[in-house]
């Protein structure tokens, strides 16, 4: 008859000390208990209202019992909901999961965070009745939503507050998607047509063609993640993007974080293109631009853009784990991101990495003729990196420009007297007793000499000249331009003369470029531990300043 | 066997006379009696109240669409008293059947009724159950046009169900009217079941309501400067500008040269141009009223202040929208019961669930977001930002004294002054200048639902769960009037902008108008479902709103005490209602996370050209509906500017 049964009531009395109750009485009183229980929820539902909730708790049935005057039920917080648990074999009954707890437990357990305080924040509901699109204000489409939803699920219990987005339909005109399809096409099947290099232009130049660039984003990175083996299509791809961040009319950052890892893919995967004999390394150097360019362009919109990038290069870089062409990629990228980079954080790094290297590059430890190769691909770039950033160091100090021939070697003098004599006194004799096979190798080295000693025999005579150092470094950076010469033609055309270069010291295999090359890494040194000295300390031997000071 | 014959010749002259009802209850009556006399009949009790009920019902189903209606509504007054009939004879399971038989037909339009009927489950609970209480003795009325009468009685004569015959006569009272059925839309009037509130409500509501505003308000004084100057501006200009029917486009850009050497406020007032007084004009409208309180003074430089605001405010239409700022509470864990904002925004108060008030100071806290659209209304707190320095860890001042969950916070008008009410029986009167408890008013014998203060401060007015309404003045801790007459809770109260009357809205789902004064109730209005919930007085002081818990919102007239437009506004209880400063428009929030803004004008014009017409059909036209993110809407307020503040806490578990 009511909803609490007898039973229930008999079993209450006899909780309470009241071995048997009459039937008739658990009858009698079933009914008022429920009545009772009403009253209360009421009084408890009139408490929620006051606190503003929709949700009855445990405190507001205790208001309620206050309000009647009962004592209230103690040991229910309103914390948390209470967990009913179904009593197994029964239908409807239940109980609360009332865990034991230990006390070690508790007592071992750390201090709970402090709930913080409550604190109030303003923002434009609305300005002048439209909602600003801030992110304290529900998303617009959240707002659309519901409306549609109600219409197509009307039975739905709205217990559960369903956050539901429709997805926003996209509008691309007709023409703008002939030219997706048509773009897409060229790229996969004929990358290497003029009727590309027409649509880069267009690419690079069109206005309009914005509501493609999240498509081809998308293309993109999924056509380099499918087409990592097929150098052709990788490089259209990289051009297509580079003519996207060229055009002037297209806003690209929202969707650099998308372009990015595929760049970044050309750039350190571990392997690229089909065979071995692929150029994958000017695919390399391509990303490596793109990355630097992308850098300057964004690099202040974005501001953690090249801290990521970096990090992800200089973990490449370090990780003894990863295969060389990996390392080649990283060093480039680095290095393309300008010199200050390469000083920071591939001079430090430069000594360890070049024990690692060494026996890689030499012919005798390293058999596996690739690996060989690789190796010197990365060394030259090496070279390069740390050539480029001492170039700059240079043009940064320009005092040490226009008196050449003074300064430079007043400080060589001391870091003669520190490191020389033991150092590169030794280098010198090896360099001595190894330049003729040198020469012999090289198709033209006389020329290149011959053209030395003329421009440098003021620096020299006007020096010590008795500084072998200096003179002979000349001549091996000589070498390396020289031999670069006529080895290019059996590479493919890799644009910087070092790396290259350092392909000529491996078919030289002669310890004497090896040993310029310490010299190198002790410049390195220098540059990162004396701040003054380091530009001079290296400065005759790396080509670019050479180069510069020549010119 | 003398019984017989008495009963006989009875009978015969009622049939002589034509006295046909009471000849059914005779029997009907004899019926019980007979009934009643063995138990063995028991189950036909029962039976015959269901039997009877079902086919009464199926019979109003089937009627005539034009008078089905009519017949439907007195369905409900039969079946809960068939119910309670049943109870009160002890049949429980049949009662209990017979409930659960019926309710859904019901449930639409009664549904909270039915849930509190539902717990009847002994005769003691119909004496002890007020709703069932005042149902059982007070008799409903319900209006039915002749027709529909006459086919009501037929059918109970066909069909000669006594107990329904026995039930209608116990419990209602038809209205019969000649003529046409009325219209569909009057029904709000059957929903209330206190039989004798729509007598009371027709009686109370035939007094004498005075809802015009103040005399001698500074809008009033402004106005008149205004037209004052108007005046002069004409005899001014009258040489220079002979066509004076185009005066009031052309004066707004004169009066800033020609004002120069006037007195201070005429200046202020002058730089207005036409926007003022288009808006005050609908002001004007509105008759004045002596106040027959007194009230306190105004201090000079808070009249500038009020001046200068008025001068600035932003005209709102349903063209244009008013901005809304929002105040966000974080980190309430549940705990926020309420909310109050300060005129000018700059002030935030929470009542706690666990006792304290908290005041966030919004100009000390530095809100980029309003710093410049308060920069002049918080001119008159410059005092404020020195107080409270002694705290420095907290960015709000904390006022402790209650000792239960504070349900409601007031700002006086000036913000100097902070109210809460709380479930310790207590109001607690705060300075916010020195963050310290002044007065503490006791004198509620239960929780305290709601405190307001007045439009003028000094007075307040309280609400509470015992039944009564209060109103106080700052100065005495014992209440200067009580006003009783609610049958339930009263949940929430507002001011009159005229301070002559108060508003109650209470859990019996009646809104009540209780003149200040007198303390007598004033106006009566019966059409809500569910507890009302929060109110709000247009500034004109002629029309009110309220909201319900079921969402309602509905909008009546103060002066016929009849609603003009309902409104199914929400999906969830409507927290807080404003109005604009104007009038113009109505915002409402609610748990449903929404603030929405409503156009009252245009409703209202519809309603004054067709003033004659009873339908009160039109309804209020929905602006705009703004939602929040998670955040149910608390407390709404339009600043004298017409910057509309809004707060609400962050329910993130939801």
């Amino acid at each position: 008859m009511s909803i609490v049964p007898k039973e229930t009531i008999e079993v209450i009395a006899q909780s309470i000390g009241i071995p048997n109750l009459s039937p008739d009485v658990a009858l009698a009183l079933a009914p008022d208990v429920e009545y009772r229980l009403r009253e209360i929820i009421q009084e408890a539902i009139k408490c929620m209202r006051h606190s503003k909730r929709t949700v009855l708790t445990a405190d507001d049935m205790d208001s309620a019992l206050n309000l009647r005057n009962i004592e209230p039920i103690y040991g229910f917080a309103s914390g948390d909901p209470l967990k009913f648990k179904r009593a197994i074999g029964h239908k409807d009954l239940f109980y609360l999961d009332d865990r034991e707890v230990d006390f070690k437990e508790v007592i071992d357990a750390p201090l709970p965070k402090a709930p913080l305080d409550t604190a109030v924040v303003t923002h434009w509901l609305a300005i002048e009745g439209v909602q600003p699109a801030i992110p304290e204000n529900p998303p617009i489409e959240a707002i659309v939503a519901p409306q549609d939803g109600k219409k197509m699920d009307h039975g739905k219990d709205d217990s559960l507050p369903v956050d539901l987005k429709l997805p926003i339909k996209h509008v691309l005109s007709r023409e703008l998607q002939l030219y997706f399809d048509k773009i897409g096409e060229l790229i996969l099947l004929r990358p290497e047509t003029a009727l590309f290099k027409e649509a880069l232009l267009s690419l690079a130049k069109d206005s309009g063609l914005h509501p493609l660039v999240p498509y081809f984003s998308y293309f993109i990175a999924d056509e380099v993640s499918r087409n990592l083996s097929n150098l052709s299509i990788l490089f259209a791809l990289m051009r297509v993007l580079k003519s996207l961040l060229s055009n002037p009319h297209i806003h690209i950052e929202p969707y650099l974080h998308q372009m990015m890892p595929s760049i970044i893919t050309c750039l350190v995967a571990k392997r690229v293109g089909e065979q071995v004999s692929d150029n994958h390394w000017a695919i390399r150097n391509f990303a490596a631009k793109l990355v630097s360019s992308i850098c300057r362009r964004y690099g202040h919109v974005y501001h953690n853009l090249q801290s990521r990038l970096t990090r992800t290069l200089i973990h490449a870089f370090l990780d003894p784990s990863k295969a060389l062409t990996q390392h080649y990629g990283a060093i480039r990228g680095l290095s393309a991101l300008g010199p200050s980079v390469v000083r920071l954080l591939i001079l430090p790094n430069l000594e360890t990495y070049m024990q690692l290297l060494d026996p890689e590059m030499q012919l005798d430890k390293q058999k596996n003729e690739l690996k060989r190769k690789e190796a010197w691909r990365v060394y030259g770039s090496l070279l390069l990196a740390a050539g480029s950033c001492l170039y700059d160091r240079l043009r940064l100090f320009p005092g040490l420009l226009s008196p050449p021939d003074i300064q430079p070697w007043k400080t060589n003098k001391k870091i003669a007297l520190t490191h020389l004599p033991n150092n590169k006194r030794k280098a010198s004799s090896t360099l001595n007793s190894h330049q003729p096979p040198t020469k012999k190798l090289a198709v033209d080295p006389t020329g290149a000499n011959s053209q030395f000693p003329s421009t440098d025999g003021p620096a020299t005579s006007s020096s010590c000249g008795s500084n072998p150092n200096h003179h002979h470094s000349h001549n091996s950076s000589n070498n390396n331009s020289s031999s670069a010469g006529n080895i290019t033609n059996t590479n493919t055309n890799i644009n910087n003369a070092t790396g290259s270069g350092a392909l000529a010291q491996r078919m030289a295999g002669s310890a004497v470029l090896r040993q310029a090359w310490k010299e190198d890494m002790d410049a390195g040194h220098l540059l990162s531990s004396l701040h003054s000295l380091f530009g001079e300390g290296v400065f005759s031997f790396i080509q670019p300043a050479d180069m510069h000071l020549f010119i | 066997m003398d019984d017989e014959d008495i009963e006989k010749a009875v009978l015969a002259y009622l049939r002589k006379k034509g006295l046909k009802l009471t000849e059914l209850s005779l029997q009907e009556e004899q019926n019980r009696l007979s009934t009643d006399a063995s138990h063995s009949r028991s189950q036909n009790v029962a039976d015959s109240y269901f039997d009877g009920y079902s086919r009464l019902r199926s019979w109003a189903y089937n009627s005539l669409d034009s008078y089905k209606h009519e017949l439907l509504r007195v369905l409900y007054p039969v079946f809960i008293h068939c119910f309670m009939d049943l109870v009160a004879q002890g049949y429980m399971q049949e009662a209990r059947t017979f409930f659960h038989t019926f309710r859904e037909d019901h449930e639409l339009m009664h549904l909270r009724d039915l849930q509190k009927l539902e717990g009847i489950l002994s005769p003691s609970h119909l004496e002890e159950m007020e709703l069932a209480r005042f149902s059982r003795q007070n008799k409903v009325k319900i209006r039915l046009c002749e027709y529909s009468y006459g086919l009501l009685l037929q059918f109970i004569h066909k069909t000669k169900s006594f107990d329904m015959l026995g039930v209608i006569n116990q419990h209602i009272n038809f209205e019969v009217t000649p003529g046409q059925p009325t219209s569909i839309s009057d029904d709000s009037e059957a929903v209330s079941l206190i039989g004798a509130s729509q007598d009371l409500a027709r009686e109370i509501n035939q007094k004498e309501l005075h809802w015009g505003l103040l005399e001698d308000s500074v809008e009033e004084r402004m106005e008149k400067t205004l037209s004052d100057l108007d005046k002069t501006e004409v005899e001014g200009n009258k040489e220079g500008d002979p066509e004076e029917n185009n005066k009031k486009k052309t004066d707004g850009n004169k009066q800033g040269t020609s004002v120069s050497n006037k007195k201070k406020k005429d200046k202020a007032v002058g730089a207005t141009g036409k926007s003022t007084r288009s808006e005050t004009s609908m002001v004007s409208v509105a008759p004045r009223v002596k106040s027959e309180l007194t009230l306190p003074q105004l201090p000079p430089e808070v009249e500038l202040s009020i001046l200068e605001d008025l001068r600035n405010r932003a005209q709102l239409n349903s063209l244009a929208l008013p901005s809304v700022s929002f105040y966000t509470f974080l980190h309430t864990h549940n705990g926020l019961n309420c909310s109050a904002i300060s005129h000018d925004g700059s002030l935030v108060a929470g009542g706690f669930s666990d006792s304290s008030v908290k005041v966030w100071d919004m100009a000390k806290i530095g809100q980029p977001g309003r710093a410049s659209n308060s920069q002049g209304e918080n001119g008159s707190m410059q005092g404020m930002h020195s107080l409270a320095s002694d705290e420095t860890k907290r960015p709000y001042s904390l006022l402790q004294g209650h000792s239960g969950p504070v349900y409601s916070v007031s700002f006086s008008p000036f913000a100097d002054f902070l109210l809460s009410s709380s479930s310790d029986n207590t109001i607690r009167l705060w300075s916010t200048r020195l963050n310290a408890n002044l007065v503490c008013y006791k004198g509620h014998n239960f929780p305290v639902w709601d405190a307001q203060f007045s439009p003028v401060g000094h007075y307040f007015a309280t609400a509470s769960h015992d039944r009564t309404a209060r109103v106080w003045s700052m100065e005495r801790i014992q209440p200067l009037r009580v006003m009783a007459g609610h049958l339930s809770d009263v949940d929430c109260v507002q001011w009159h902008p005229n301070c002559n009357y108060i508003v109650t809205g209470s859990s019996d789902k009646t809104v009540r108008l209780w003149d200040v004064q007198s303390g007598e109730c004033a106006r009566l209005f019966i059409g809500h479902r569910s507890m009302v919930l929060s109110l709000a007085i247009s500034p004109d002081g002629r029309f009110m709103a309220s909201g319900d818990e079921d969402g309602t919102i509905i909008m009546w007239d103060l002066s016929t005490g009849r609603s003009v437009s309902p409104i199914m506004g929400h999906n969830s209880c409507v927290w807080t209602l404003a109005f604009s400063c104007e009038g113009t428009l109505l915002a409402s929030g609610s748990a449903d996370c929404m603030v929405k803004l409503w156009d009252v004008t245009s409703s209202m014009k519809a309603l004054k050209t067709d003033e004659s017409k009873s339908g009160p059909t039109s309804r209020l036209r929905l602006l705009k509906a703004l939602p929040t993110k998670s955040t149910p809407v608390y407390n709404l307020r339009f600043s004298r500017r017409n910057l509309l503040f809004a707060a609400g806490a962050l329910s993130a578990g939801s």
